[in-house]
């Protein structure tokens, strides 16, 4: 599409908005890269090596920020920091300022109010990865190290950070991929970037070629984040290797850094989770009033609905795409499903607009076959909630692909074929031994699609039907109407379904003795088996 | 026993299967009788498990076919499914249901009531002597523990035969060689078929009456454990199987010359000979004497039933003997060298069918 798009579109879009979103673009990514760089290593690096008090509880608070959307975060914040907003009201009325010209105060909605959200709301990608690789360290290097005449105690700067290295960079790049796919905080925060640019050109203009083109650059960010996040994967294997060795010990932290400890990992806790929780509890306390059970009710069973139907169809999908893979011929499939687990890079602006152009084409030669025929057209596939499902599906299949992935590679096939050798036909087997062995797997992938699906916004703006919203979009719109404290019960409600797999998580983590890469979980990507060309 | 008449419990016949451009199976064939245990040995990749699966009927054959009492059941174009031939396998893996106690394991393959699962759960747990073990989990049991109830399981729908692909391979020496005894007992008492594949030619030689070598896809020599040992079919047969000293033979002046001696055959020309094969237990060392190859002992290694020596002998080359301990020889001590049964081969490794006399060299 984009490509036989007229030159004329590019050029007025490379003269105007281009270098605006480019730049912001870029001033994200470079933001949130060291935001949550700093912000995940350092918790990871303390609560992984060292024993101090509150270690423990830290140590799964620091993933609960991942349950708050940035755009709910941003609308918070918004609520709190703005020029109406709670904390200047305050600060005005105590000080008797009248006017902004009497004081200073840093402007949320702004490119650096931007990356702060984001990076409080990504950077447990980090931690979790950054954690788990120096868990994984042996002690034997820190020794050898040691041994070999390094003076700094932990070996710091030589051993341990370099070896984590790989792992901080997928969790990194992770991380960097959702900043570049946001939607709602930079537009919440009028920064335009090359989703709402996006957004706007398809909305404002209707102009198709033009949002392919900005489609397509985004898609060219998001490319170099993937082969990064690829390079470090493989790196990471390399680096990880004596993993198995010995596990480290914690450490006790001396004395006089505990609070400084403590302070470090709290603080992103508290103003990505518990703060913005509180307020959003406090302000649906006080709109409880004004609050419209039966519009709350109606986006709430839309949400639910959808969510529902994309979790189960996803995993059906992936389902076939798995089984496929072990039945002979599977060339085809191992493609179809390599493709399919891309998907979840796309922003999803991206991939609205890649579905709405085929179908809103349809639709509109349809009709025109329908006008001359003497009837009256209408929006047969755009604008229903299949186009909707079918978003979502591209979107989110990789998370319930990943899922059945993992379970399925720990049945071998000596399973399948001891079921047969047993006497059961093909069926029987999947209904004795596969799904029963694949439960765990499926609830997580299900889950995982569901909370997304839940939670997702951009897509769901551009393509649902007239008239019905859902929890997020109705949230988003409040908030587009400066009624922020109005949306916080929708806000709520999305928060905790975005609790769910946290508490998950957190499970699978205490559960496993050795640690567990945790990545594919938070964003799932073919292993790389199924990258090299077979 | 079966009359000759009786068509055999399998019969492979032209047998192949490609795997790309590998073949894994071609143009093998044998037959296996009603009760009858055999193994299949060879070197990995050498196309013994792909044997086993076609015969399961996991997997289709490119050529030939499989026959179950005379009854084609694996060809190119009909298969019978592997759940309606009721061969029983053991994996390597054991592949036990992890979600299932060893009793629900067990039950799995059997078909009845509720009582008659359970009778049978409760004779094989005896059989495989751990009869409480019922309720136990996979996971809370010991490798060895696994194959047994992995073994258990392949028996409960009482199979016309039994396939076990390297069921020994992932546990540890001893409780190999312990577990080894024990199933090839426990089929042996059940009188039910069955072919085992492995790498490990101890294994091979104890647990079956009869042993299928195989190399690259092929079938080199069908035969008893012993009968293998003792006149492999090709050199490399007698290498895989047991330790083997060869010695080249040198025809000079129309002599048939070997390092032990000059070679005489009964029936065949001696050119045909290329080399010779000897164990290092089919060697016999004596006190040096008049009229017997000498040489003297170059190093010893002590090994408990066994003394492997290594002996030079005095035209140069090094053979490997294997005597009793009962004798302590010493590094430099001279011997003489007296071969006891050896074979001969022609230049493309193939056994001469024929026996051969060995008379000092002069």
């Amino acid at each position: 599409m984009a490509l036989d798009a007229e030159t004329e579109i590019w050029a007025h879009l490379s003269s105007t908005v281009f270098p605006v979103y480019l730049r912001n673009s870029l001033l994200l990514l470079v933001g949130v890269g060291a935001g949550t760089l700093m912000l995940g290593v350092v918790s990871g690096f303390l609560t992984a090596l060292f024993e101090f008090p509150g270690r423990r509880w830290l140590e799964w608070m620091l993933m609960l920020p991942m349950a708050m959307p940035a755009y709910i975060l941003a609308m918070v914040y918004l609520e709190l920091l703005e020029y109406s907003g709670t904390l200047q009201s305050a600060l005005r009325d105590f000080f008797s300022w009248k006017t902004p010209a009497d004081y200073w105060f840093p402007e949320i909605a702004s490119i650096g109010g931007a990356v702060l959200m984001l990076s409080l709301v990504l950077y447990p990608y980090v931690y979790l990865l950054s954690r788990n690789a120096f868990q994984q360290q042996s002690p034997v290097f820190t020794e050898a190290g040691r041994l070999l005449g390094d003076r700094t105690r932990y070996g710091l700067w030589k051993i341990a950070l370099p070896m984590a290295r790989p792992a901080v960079a997928v969790g990194v790049s992770l991380a960097l991929m959702e900043a570049l796919a946001d939607f709602g905080t930079v537009q919440l925060f009028s920064v335009p970037t090359f989703t709402t640019g996006i957004y706007h050109i398809w909305f404002g203009t209707a102009n198709a070629p033009a949002a392919a083109q900005l489609s397509l650059s985004l898609l060219g960010f998001v490319g170099l984040l993937i082969a990064l996040e690829r390079f470090s994967r493989r790196q990471q294997r390399f680096h990880g290797k004596a993993s198995s060795l010995r596990r480290s010990e914690r450490r006790p932290l001396p004395n006089r850094y505990v609070p400084l400890a403590q302070f470090f990992c709290l603080l992103p806790v508290f103003l990505g989770f518990f703060l913005p929780g509180w307020m959003l509890l406090h302000w649906s306390w006080q709109s409880f009033s004004s609050w419209n059970a039966g519009r709350f009710i109606s986006d709430a069973s839309n949400s639910l609905l959808l969510a529902g139907i994309t979790s189960l169809l996803a995993l059906a999908v992936a389902m076939l795409l798995n089984f496929g893979i072990r039945l002979p011929n599977r060339k085809m499939l191992k493609g179809a499903s390599r493709l399919a687990s891309l998907g979840y890079a796309f922003p999803g602006p991206v991939i609205a607009l890649g579905v709405l152009m085929p179908l809103s084409w349809f639709d509109q030669h349809f009709n025109q076959w329908l006008n001359a025929e003497g009837q009256t057209g209408t929006y047969w596939l755009s604008g229903t909630i299949f186009v909707l499902i079918y978003a979502y599906l591209i979107r989110f299949l990789a998370l319930a692909q990943g899922s059945v992935e993992s379970g399925m590679a720990s049945i071998t096939p000596q399973i399948e074929d001891s079921g047969r050798m047993l006497g059961s036909p093909q069926g029987k087997v999947l209904r004795d031994l596969y799904l029963p062995m694949l439960r765990g797997s499926l609830w997580t992938g299900g889950l995982l699609v569901f909370v997304d699906v839940m939670k997702e916004l951009p897509a769901t703006l551009m393509l649902q039907p007239f008239n019905t919203s859902t929890l997020a979009t109705r949230a988003f719109a409040y908030a587009s109407e400066e009624m922020l404290k109005e949306a916080a019960p929708w806000c709520l409600a999305i928060v905790m379904t975005g609790l769910l797999p946290v508490i998950m998580l957190n499970r699978k983590l205490r559960s496993s003795a050795i640690p567990v890469d945790t990545s594919h979980r938070l964003m799932p990507v073919p292993p790389e088996s199924q990258l090299q060309p077979a | 026993m079966m009359t000759k008449t009786d068509p055999p419990l399998i019969e492979c016949t032209g047998l192949g299967k490609s795997y790309e451009t590998i073949e894994a199976v071609s143009e093998l064939g044998f037959e296996l009788e009603e009760s009858e245990s055999a193994s299949i040995l060879g070197p990995s990749g050498c196309g013994k498990s792909t044997l086993l699966r076609l015969i399961a009927g996991l997997d289709v054959p490119d050529r030939g076919s499989v026959s179950l009492y005379g009854k084609e059941i694996s060809t190119p174009q009909r298969m019978l499914p592997p759940e309606k031939r009721r061969f029983g396998m053991v994996f390597q893996d054991f592949a036990l249901f992890p979600h299932m106690s060893v009793g629900a394991n067990i039950a799995y393959g059997v078909r009845g009531s509720k009582a008659e699962k359970k009778k049978r759960v409760g004779e094989l747990l005896d059989l495989i002597s751990m009869p409480h073990l019922a309720g136990q989990m996979p996971h809370q049991l010991s490798g060895g523990e696994q194959q047994r109830v992995a073994v258990a399981r392949s028996l409960a729908p009482r199979p016309r035969l039994i396939l076990l692909d390297e069921p020994f391979s992932n546990l540890d020496y001893q409780l190999r060689v312990q577990l080894r005894r024990d199933i090839r007992d426990i089929l042996r008492q059940q009188g039910v078929a069955s072919l085992l594949v492995t790498h490990d030619q101890n294994e091979a030689i104890t647990f079956s009456e009869r042993m299928l070598l195989m190399n690259r896809g092929r079938l080199v020599q069908n035969g008893k454990p012993s009968e293998i040992y003792r006149y492999p079919k090709t050199l490399w047969a007698a290498r895989f199987v047991g330790e083997a000293n060869q010695l080249k033979v040198h025809h000079v002046e129309g002599n048939s010359q070997t390092p032990l001696g000059i070679l005489h055959f009964a029936k065949i020309s001696s050119d045909a000979a290329a080399s010779m094969m000897i164990r290092p237990e089919e060697i016999h060392l004596q006190p040096p004497e008049k009229g017997f190859p000498g040489g003297s002992i170059v190093s010893i290694e002590f090994a408990g039933p066994v003394q492997n020596l290594v002996v030079r002998l005095d035209s140069g080359e090094d053979l490997r003997v294997a005597t009793s301990p009962k004798r302590i020889w010493t590094e430099g001590e001279s011997v003489s060298v007296v071969p006891e049964h050896f074979q001969c081969y022609d230049d493309s490794g193939e056994r001469l069918d024929d026996e051969a006399d060995l008379t000092p060299p002069t």
